[in-house]
């Protein structure tokens, strides 16, 4: 295909389609994305420079203020830390762990199946449930989690996991990581799907092992899916927001606050939405920032393993 | 597929009862939490409250389940709560699927950058502009309808659609694309007719994944509806709340049957991610 | 766009005075209201209180139940697109001086004065919760009394007699339970709320309700000397370990289970409390009672604690009269306040009601209220938001590790400074 040799004019013609087609297909995505997002999170970023709370009709510019404040204020500190330690989190536990079962379960096993659903169940459950499911196997005095833990030593257990600020942030991560693993179980079992069995089977074929198998074809070949993966778990946990809510509430005493969970604490329960607009401004930069490591990292991955 | 031959002398056919245990425990340990929401659902509120819950009981408690379906709103709820997913659902993966393929196949210069802008919209949490979209649509005199949360969830569905449409469509070699061309095909049969069967698998998954979200989402609904007969089955839910306690029990065997439709959509899609669906486009 | 049809135009401006009429005409006759009275039964409960009034007019109610923490989020949504409900439940005090100021509220004083609620609404809880700035904008809906619910089987058994009617009687009750194997005090403080009784209490009894209005309104600090007393006193109570542990694992219901079971012999809570035990087949007066919270100096006035739910107007409401008509209707009407209370377990500001209303353990809670010096707010109802949550995350970091308390204040009277000055 490549060596056929066209005529300037037919690939005028051809590019003049082309951008054609872009303005058609993109149009209505862009459209749609640019009034009901873009629009709205512009919108909330001008109200970071106001002293608004919500209720008045009127409000004053702060200029720069709000975003001084947040200098000083030590609760977006501990935020910011709680929100980096979930995204860490979040790239190895339900990334690895999702890897994992994919693997196994793409090897025809019986009732495989059966074990998809139950893996992937926890994602069927609404935020509600599951925050509340998990409350009760963190429960100190009858909860699943202690229960068990003193069945297996025979003494006393009565921690309270969720009650503590050195174990609250983490129970919700596990909890967390036990609805997200499915996730990524899923998109990695579809992207195995796309891995040609006849690769495999020719390597196997030609003596490589299980393991020379997974390590050398089956996990270079999943780098698309763990792109996708990873920006998921990365993203979800950016927001992670309606599960920590049902929980924790950020407690105790904020020491389990995301930087989402703070930006709702100041602008829907003490009612400064500038000051929380604010926060969610320096929230987006941090992601921008991060979403462009990460894309120039894909960049080079591209470059070494081709396509 | 790992490709087990059947006489290798590694031992490699003991990997089959191995995996098997291994997902055994697993799924047990994942199972547990699943099987706690059963057993609240089947408990009057007051055993739960005082304790019981992990108790395997002796009699089952039914009244949660009457009290559930004998609600003639919760029927409501339902419809209104599908009124919703499936059309978001749909269009979002449409419009994902429009942009993916331009940033796949049609790249231009500055096409990066856009792309990474409409990923960004994934990148904060929704609170951030709940207030900005309830004065545009109350402006528009559309709150307590279902239209805002149809149109919210479509338009963020939009940036994950594209990604993982993105990365279906460039797996997908320029061969084939170049050769429809010349076969005299334009873009919209290639992304029809070529580019869309090929990436039925990554269609199941976005399909499964926005069902599942939106489904479950209880933020927009929240603020976009008001009277009873718009309200979704999630808030529902979170009314069971009381002012001052909450019913365990019933919030239990609801939540269970509004789980039900999520798990029917991935059972339906499940077929899809067995191999060989995006098979043939590779060798041309 | 070049497809206007005339006659289609012609036809729709002529309609559409027609529409606006049909439209206020529908306005006319329907008010709008969102409220935080849900679970089963608060919704139907108050479904019920609505039907009597649309019996009793010729209004149509549409409802907007949204759960209790929700509901912050939702009426804070609404009033920024300037949208709130014709009526709209809200908690008395700082709260509704926060969105009074922010001129949301329509004020009800001609509407109070044409249907004589001064004679009507209990005085105490009148001056406190409904007027602001000068003016009325709430009535009351109901309200609540915390004081110290024990199990009455429990404190049978460890031969107490007598409740304490003073702190050193109360010191000496604590320690005789503990000597007999009972943990005295159950607290759930996860939500944190629970926990505030505790410091308003103390602070009430030891410093007197004018020092604390000052706290609440930013007009004293958290590390003046009258705070230190009051968390001192409150650190010996959880130092000599008559308080349960893990409080901040426990939910308040969590607590009340606790008490009801006997593993603790009292709690310090609202009267919601006796809708929660009755609902668990406990018998008032029987099973459990309660006692004031206990004096601590003499001379301090008395003060009863607890929150009010009001009924407030939305100040752009489409239908002014019909909003007013509810509020005159929801306070006044005896057998609306009679069957909200007691399926609440509420407590009603209406004067009429009957005290037979009441089973023994309300009735008593009535009288005390009666008889009190004066009706506060609870912290977090007392306090403006902002300051609200400064509070209440002190209180579960006390609860939490009270050994380092005069950091903890150091911090808090920072913080609250701070959120004073927004």
């Amino acid at each position: 295909m490549r060596g056929l040799s066209w005529t300037p004019l037919i690939k005028a013609s051809m590019e003049r389609d082309k951008r054609l087609w872009r303005i058609v297909l993109l149009t209505p995505p862009l459209l749609v994305f640019s009034v009901l997002i873009v629009g709205p999170l512009l919108s909330s970023f001008y109200y970071s420079f106001t002293n608004w709370n919500g209720f008045s009709s009127s409000y004053q510019f702060v200029g720069l203020s709000n975003f001084q404040k947040i200098w000083t204020d030590r609760l977006f500190f501990q935020a910011t830390v709680n929100t980096i330690i979930w995204m860490v989190s979040a790239l190895l536990l339900p990334t690895l762990l999702g890897l994992v079962l994919a693997l196994l379960l793409d090897s025809k096993v019986r009732g495989g199946k059966f074990f998809k659903t139950i893996f992937y169940l926890p994602i069927c459950l609404s935020a509600i449930v599951v925050g509340q499911i998990w409350i009760w196997i963190y429960q100190p005095n009858w909860g699943l989690l202690n229960t068990l833990i003193e069945e297996i030593t025979g003494e006393r257990f009565r921690y309270a996991w969720l009650a503590k600020p050195d174990s609250a942030l983490f129970s919700v991560i596990v909890a967390w990581s036990w609805q997200q693993t499915g996730l990524s179980m899923v998109i990695y079992l579809a992207g195995l799907t796309a891995i040609p069995s006849e690769i495999l089977e020719s390597s196997a074929s030609e003596g490589a092992t299980t393991w020379q198998r997974i390590w050398y074809i089956i996990i270079p070949l999943l780098i698309p899916s763990t792109v996708v993966v990873i920006a998921l778990s990365v993203i979800n946990s950016l927001k992670g927001f309606d599960i920590l809510y049902i929980m924790t509430g950020g407690g105790p005493f904020n020491s389990s606050d995301t930087l989402a969970m703070h930006m709702y604490n100041e602008s829907f329960k003490k009612y400064l939405i500038g000051y929380g607009s604010s926060i969610s401004v320096v929230l987006f930069v941090i992601a921008l920032i991060i979403i462009g490591i990460y894309f120039r990292q894909l960049r080079k991955f591209d470059q070494i393993y081709g396509q | 597929m790992f490709g087990y031959k059947k006489n290798n002398d590694s031992g490699i056919h003991s990997w089959p009862v191995v995996i098997f245990i291994i997902l055994l425990i697993l799924s047990i340990l994942f199972l547990a939490p699943t099987f706690g929401v059963l057993l609240s659902s089947v408990k009057t509120t007051r055993d739960i409250a005082l304790g019981e819950l992990w108790k395997i009981p002796n009699e089952l408690y039914f009244g949660n389940y009457v009290e559930v379906l004998s609600n003639p709103a919760v029927g409501q709820y339902f419809v209104n709560t599908l009124l919703v997913t499936v059309p978001a659902t749909f269009a979002s993966i449409v419009l994902g699927s429009l942009a993916g393929y331009v940033f796949a196949k049609l790249p231009f210069r500055g096409s990066e950058i856009l792309f990474l802008i409409l990923v960004s919209g994934m990148f904060f949490p929704p609170q951030v502009i709940l207030i900005p979209l309830f004065r545009l649509f109350n402006s528009l005199g559309l709150i307590d309808t279902l239209w805002p949360i149809f149109l919210v969830h479509t338009a963020l569905g939009i940036p994950i659609c594209s990604l993982l449409m993105r990365n279906f469509f460039s797996t997908i070699p320029a061969e084939v694309r170049e050769a429809a061309i010349l076969d005299g095909a334009n873009e919209w049969q290639i992304l029809t007719r070529i580019a869309l069967p090929l990436s039925l698998s990554a269609l199941a998954v976005l399909a499964t994944l926005q069902f599942t979200w939106i489904w479950n989402d209880f933020l927009w609904p929240l603020i976009f509806t008001q009277s009873d007969e718009k309200r979704t089955i999630m808030i529902g839910i979170v009314n069971l709340r009381g002012q001052y306690t909450v019913a365990w029990g019933v919030q239990g065997a609801l939540s269970l049957i509004a789980s039900l439709p999520t798990i029917l959509i991935f059972l339906f899609f499940q077929r899809y991610f067995i191999k060989g669906m995006t098979m043939g486009a590779v060798k041309g | 766009m070049k497809y206007i049809n005339r006659r289609k135009l012609l036809g729709t401006l002529f309609a559409l005075p027609f529409i606006g009429l049909t439209t206020s005409a529908l306005a006319q006759s329907e008010v709008t209201i969102s409220h935080y009275f849900t679970g089963e039964l608060g919704l139907k409960a108050f479904g019920e209180q609505m039907e009597k009034f649309e019996a009793a007019t010729s209004y149509k109610m549409k409802n907007s139940p949204v759960g209790h923490e929700d509901f912050k989020t939702d009426i804070l949504v609404r009033a920024s697109g300037s949208s709130l409900p014709d009526v709209f439940s809200y908690w008395a005090g700082a709260r509704v001086q926060f969105i009074a100021d922010s001129d949301s509220l329509k004020p009800i004083d001609q509407m109070w004065n044409e249907a004589g609620l001064d004679q009507i609404v209990a005085k105490t809880v009148a001056d406190s919760a409904t007027m602001y700035n000068g003016k009325r904008f709430l009535v009351p809906f109901n309200y609540h009394y915390s004081g110290m619910f024990y199990n009455t089987k429990v404190m049978a058994d460890a031969g107490i007699t007598k409740m304490p009617t003073d702190w050193n009687g109360f010191l000496a009750l604590c320690k005789e339970l503990q000597s007999k194997g009972i943990t005295p005090i159950a607290l759930g403080s996860k939500n944190r709320w629970p926990a505030q009784f505790w410091f308003d209490y103390l602070l009430l009894r030891s410093a007197g309700p004018d020092y604390r209005a000052q706290l609440m309104a930013g007009k004293a600090s958290y590390d003046d000397p009258q705070v230190k007393q009051a968390m001192g006193m409150w650190k010996a109570l959880v130092d000599a370990g008559y308080f349960v542990e893990n409080a901040n694992a426990n939910t308040w219901t969590d607590a009340s289970d606790q008490v009801a079971r006997g593993d603790a012999a009292m709690t310090l809570m609202g009267t919601w409390i006796t809708g929660y035990w009755n609902g668990l087949g406990l018998v008032p007066g029987a099973d459990y009672d309660f006692f004031p919270f206990p004096s601590i100096m003499a001379g301090v006035p008395s003060a009863s604690v607890g929150p009010v739910d009001g009924l407030v107007i939305g100040a752009n409401t489409t239908n002014p009269k019909g909003a007013e008509e509810f509020l005159k209707f929801m306070v006044s009407d005896t057998g609306v306040q009679a069957a909200w209370s007691k399926a609440q377990g509420a407590l009603s500001a209406n004067v009429n009601v009957d005290a037979s209303n009441y089973n023994s353990v309300m009735l008593k809670a009535f009288e005390t209220v009666k008889n009190s010096d004066a009706f506060a707010f609870n912290y977090d109802l007392a306090t403006p938001p902002p300051v609200a949550e400064v509070g209440l995350s002190m209180f579960a970091r006390f609860m939490d590790d009270p050994s380092g308390v005069d950091e903890i204040m150091k911090q808090t009277a920072q913080d609250a400074a701070g959120a004073f000055n927004e």
